[in-house]
């Protein structure tokens, strides 16, 4: 793996991560099942690394 | 610098695997990314890239390879070629090595047994003749090639193998779609008592939905991936998301049923099943009338026949069209197809050139005519010599040209090419935003157990917050896929060059298209364009009245001139059966006219000055020639025996179509202006003849394209119409060159738009093909745009609130698939399109162009 693959990769994981984190924390304030809650997450996380990638990989070559 | 552009080649690249315009945007990115590479196009429609490169710092493999990183193909063509004089493996493998070495060539399989060769590579960059040079200096015979036409082939296998392979995932997503769909349909209203129980068991349902989503929907997974790892997203990434979702939950409803997700009554099968298999549809769908857009170029490229009947050694052999060498003598019997161009040297026939010209009359050619490859033999035989061959021919030269324009992007077409390849990303984003919305806001506001799905039968009523915004999430990915967008303008900016080809009218690009559909004023050169040209005998005036008397002795005086005004005379005399006969005596007085003396009269010919300083009365003609000339000809006094007689006057004459052609113009709201180097009374006479008010006069050709630029000035988008070579300036200077009666060498032309016939006609036909294409480009974008925009919010549930239902996932796929359906259909009507000022021309059209026989 090159090393501009690697920044990329650890940038939109890590951003996904901390949105799917957020999320979570989001649904602690109200009554949601795990289900709901994790799920949730992993949609978020999803979304969130689709987004991010086609964003950061470009930028991070570029540098 | 100068050496740097010297350095740089452009290669027409075939792609594979494109789906839409994020791909075009993806190549394009791969592409252009290289170092080396100055500029990168992608013709979504066309499948192909055009790549500007310089051949020192980047090579096709590394080409190759961008495009295959990104999840594409370039396809090659292939060439296959029997080889003799092989006696070894060896000689096999020489021949794969040196081939292979060359530039431009991918893969190079030679079969010694079979004594054959077959051959990927860019025609581009390295010719067919250069591949069979290269044979023959290892001393192997390059036999025949076993098939011609390669590039119409290659381009019907494969879009043919892509129908293929779309129609099989279509057969088998369809079939067992159908077959899910029924099984979910088990329990409902009167199915029971048709549909076996088993068929809803969910664990069935999910054996006969794995084979789809790993069978047919494969595709978009591995496409997704391929583009995500090197940071692109496309269209198949909204697909992946969107089946992978249904059928995620799906296996969750049937092993886990209280997991959450709707449980067993929400397995979303069906919704993975027809979401693949309507997407299938649509991509199969697209493939075919794809194919159905490019039709006119295919049918230029089948004018090429592909055998042709030379004389070699005083015999008469049939050989592959290609194969046939500069100078050959070529037969050609009635009903056949010329293959390459070249001058009759004996017989004589008439030619239907309809397919090239236009021109729906077969013309008559007999020794000495100049003719056309790919036009067909109507009447007798003949033999001719042949003039230009291969890549040098009239039709040649116009497949490439429309090829090239295919190729190219219109301004329209880049804007939407740029907000289809951010679509997808923004589309991402709204569904991110959908779920969320749904999760923290819509679920608990409006959520109520009797919501369902439109169209189906399920009942959300045990789905939670996370299954019921994920359901909409994934509705939002598939309805708002901008497919449609892609196809919008390329698909008619193909039929659009097509159909202008079809009657002559050769753009050579999109941007040219568009420019010419948007024309505020046309400038038209006077001599050669509104006129023939050369100037014409127009009146005659005797004073005694007998005009035929008086023709026929300034014919005489004029015959030994070299004149133009006296060829003009001499040409008139005779057109009216005027037996001229030689003078005894000649002499041109230079500057004012000749003298001669026929039968002891002596003729006097010229302008007022001659008359003056032979001391010749002419006051009784002068009120006709001052008529005359302020009509702008040129008028020229005859004396006989030292008295004015008559008076023979000159003039450049309209062409047949000129007046027609300009009325349209200006019934277009177009400006017509006519732009000449003349005085100002005889171009002011001219364009009172044909009805144009605007006259540029007094121009130096050098001068013409600043007046171009002047009208540019005034903030209008000026075509300049005139002759390719004398007025190149001024073409290049106008926002759209039409280049008049270009004949057949199209290729060295400096206008934008090449009109092949000398018809004035064409190029109002020319404008308003361009004005039906740009049309229709527009009705594609409203079609494309409209879609998305009002399917978006139908898809992020605007009316669960008052109707408590959702549009689901295969009912988005099932709309999305209609407005790439729609934008396709709409571009097809453009092929029953009609320029209305050929209207009238048109059965005979047809007969030349349309109905020629394939192949």
């Amino acid at each position: 793996m090159k090393n501009s693959d690697l920044i990329s990769a650890l940038i939109y994981t890590g951003i996904s991560l901390l949105a799917a984190g957020i999320f979570i924390v989001a649904t602690l304030s109200a009554k949601y099942s795990n289900v709901d809650r994790f799920g949730g997450a992993a949609w978020v996380f999803i979304l969130s690394m689709i987004i991010l990638m086609p964003v950061v990989i470009p930028i991070v070559k570029k540098r | 610098m100068a050496n740097e552009m010297k350095s740089l080649k452009t290669i027409s690249l075939h792609i594979s695997g494109m789906m839409c315009a994020a791909c075009v945007a993806h190549n394009e990115e791969a592409l252009s990314s290289l170092p080396g590479v100055t500029k990168a196009v992608v013709n979504l429609a066309t499948g192909k890239a055009r790549v500007e490169y310089d051949p020192d710092k980047v090579t096709l493999e590394d080409m190759e390879k961008a495009v295959s990183d990104v999840g594409y193909e370039v396809v090659l063509d292939n060439m296959q070629l029997k080889i003799g004089g092989m006696s070894c493996q060896a000689c096999a493998s020489n021949i794969e090595t040196a081939v292979g070495s060359l530039p431009g060539v991918g893969k190079v399989v030679v079969n010694f047994a079979a004594g054959s060769a077959g051959i990927d590579y860019v025609p581009d960059i390295t010719s067919v003749e250069e591949i069979r040079d290269t044979i023959h200096e290892l001393g192997y015979d390059v036999i025949e090639r076993v098939e011609g036409q390669e590039a119409l082939d290659r381009e019907r296998d494969t879009r043919q193998k892509e129908i293929r392979r779309q129609l099989i995932n279509l057969i088998i997503s369809g079939t067992l779609g159908i077959i899910v769909m029924i099984g979910m349909l088990q329990p409902y209203w009167i199915f029971p008592a048709f549909i076996p129980v088993w068929l809803n068991n969910k664990v069935v349902l999910f054996f006969l939905t794995t084979p789809i989503v790993f069978g047919p929907a494969r595709q978009f997974f591995i496409n997704s991936w391929n583009g995500l790892r090197h940071g692109v997203t496309d269209m198949n990434l909204l697909y992946a998301t969107g089946i992978g979702a249904a059928y995620g939950i799906a296996i969750i409803n049937t092993f886990w049923p209280d997991a959450g997700f709707g449980g067993k009554d929400a397995t979303f099968y069906e919704a993975a099943t027809l979401l693949t298999a309507f997407i299938i549809l649509g991509r199969y769908l697209e493939a075919v009338t794809r194919g159905k857009t490019s039709e006119a170029i295919r049918r230029l490229m089948e004018l090429q026949p592909r055998r042709a009947c030379v004389i070699r050694d005083n015999q008469e052999v049939e050989i592959p069209a290609e194969d046939v060498q500069l100078d050959e003598i070529i037969v050609v019997r009635p009903g056949e197809a010329l293959p390459v161009d070249g001058t009759v040297t004996e017989g004589y026939s008439s030619i239907d050139q309809s397919m090239i010209t236009g021109e729906s009359i077969p013309v008559e050619k007999g020794a000495g005519d100049e003719v056309i490859g790919g036009t067909i033999n109507k009447t007798g035989a003949f033999k001719f010599r042949a003039t230009r061959i291969g890549k040098d021919t009239a039709l040649s030269q116009i497949i490439k040209l429309v090829e090239d324009a295919q190729t190219t992007k219109a301004p329209i077409q880049k804007i939407a090419d740029k907000v289809a390849g951010r679509f997808i990303l923004g589309v991402h984003i709204l569904s991110l935003i959908t779920f969320l919305f749904w999760f923290f806001i819509g679920f608990s506001l409006w959520f109520t157990p009797a919501s369902r799905m439109m169209l189906t039968p399920y009942s959300l009523s045990l789905v939670g917050a996370f299954g019921f915004s994920l359901l909409v999430s994934v509705t939002v990915l598939v309805i708002s896929c901008p497919c449609a967008l892609g196809l919008a303008t390329p698909s008619a900016i193909m039929a659009g060059t097509g159909k202008g080809a079809e009657y002559g009218i050769l753009f050579k690009g999109a941007d040219a298209m568009e420019t010419t559909a948007r024309l505020q004023a046309v400038i038209f050169d006077k001599t050669g364009t509104l006129t023939k040209g050369e100037p014409s005998l127009t009146d005659v005036v005797a004073l005694d009245g007998n005009d035929k008397e008086v023709l026929h002795m300034a014919a005489v005086a004029e015959k030994n001139s070299e004149h133009p005004l006296g060829s003009a005379i001499l040409s008139g005399a005779r057109a009216k059966g005027i037996e001229v006969e030689d003078a005894d005596d000649f002499e041109a007085i230079p500057g004012q006219g000749v003298s001669a003396t026929l039968g002891g009269r002596s003729l006097l010919l010229g302008n007022r000055r001659l008359m003056l300083e032979q001391n010749i009365a002419m006051e009784n003609l002068l009120p006709e020639a001052e008529r005359l000339e302020y009509e702008g000809k040129t008028v020229m006094f005859l004396a006989i025996n030292g008295t004015a007689s008559g008076i023979a006057a000159v003039a450049d004459t309209l062409k047949d179509t000129s007046v027609q052609a300009i009325n349209e113009l200006q019934r277009m709201g177009i400006e017509v202006i006519m732009i000449t180097g003349d005085n100002r009374r005889t171009a002011e006479a001219i364009a009172r003849q044909v009805g144009i008010d605007r006259v540029l006069s007094e121009v130096l050709p050098e001068d013409k394209a600043k007046e171009v630029g002047k009208l540019q000035a005034e903030g209008k988008i000026v075509a300049m119409v005139g002759d390719g070579i004398n007025d190149a300036p001024a073409l290049a200077q106008a926002d759209a060159g039409i280049a008049i009666g270009s004949g057949t060498d199209v290729a060295k032309e400096t206008g934008n738009v090449i009109l092949v016939k000398d018809d004035l006609l064409d190029v109002v036909a020319g404008i308003q093909v361009a004005k039906a294409t740009l049309r229709k480009i527009k009705e594609n974008l409203v079609w494309a745009f409209g879609y998305n925009t009002l399917a978006i919010p139908f898809g992020m549930g605007v009316l669960y609130p008052f109707v408590a239902q959702l549009v689901s996932p295969e009912l988005a796929a099932l709309l999305m698939a209609t407005s790439s359906l729609s934008v396709t259909l709409n571009t097809l009507r453009m092929r029953g399109y009609i320029p209305p000022v050929k209207r009238h021309r048109q059965p005979d059209l047809v007969s030349g162009f349309q109905s020629l026989p394939a192949g």
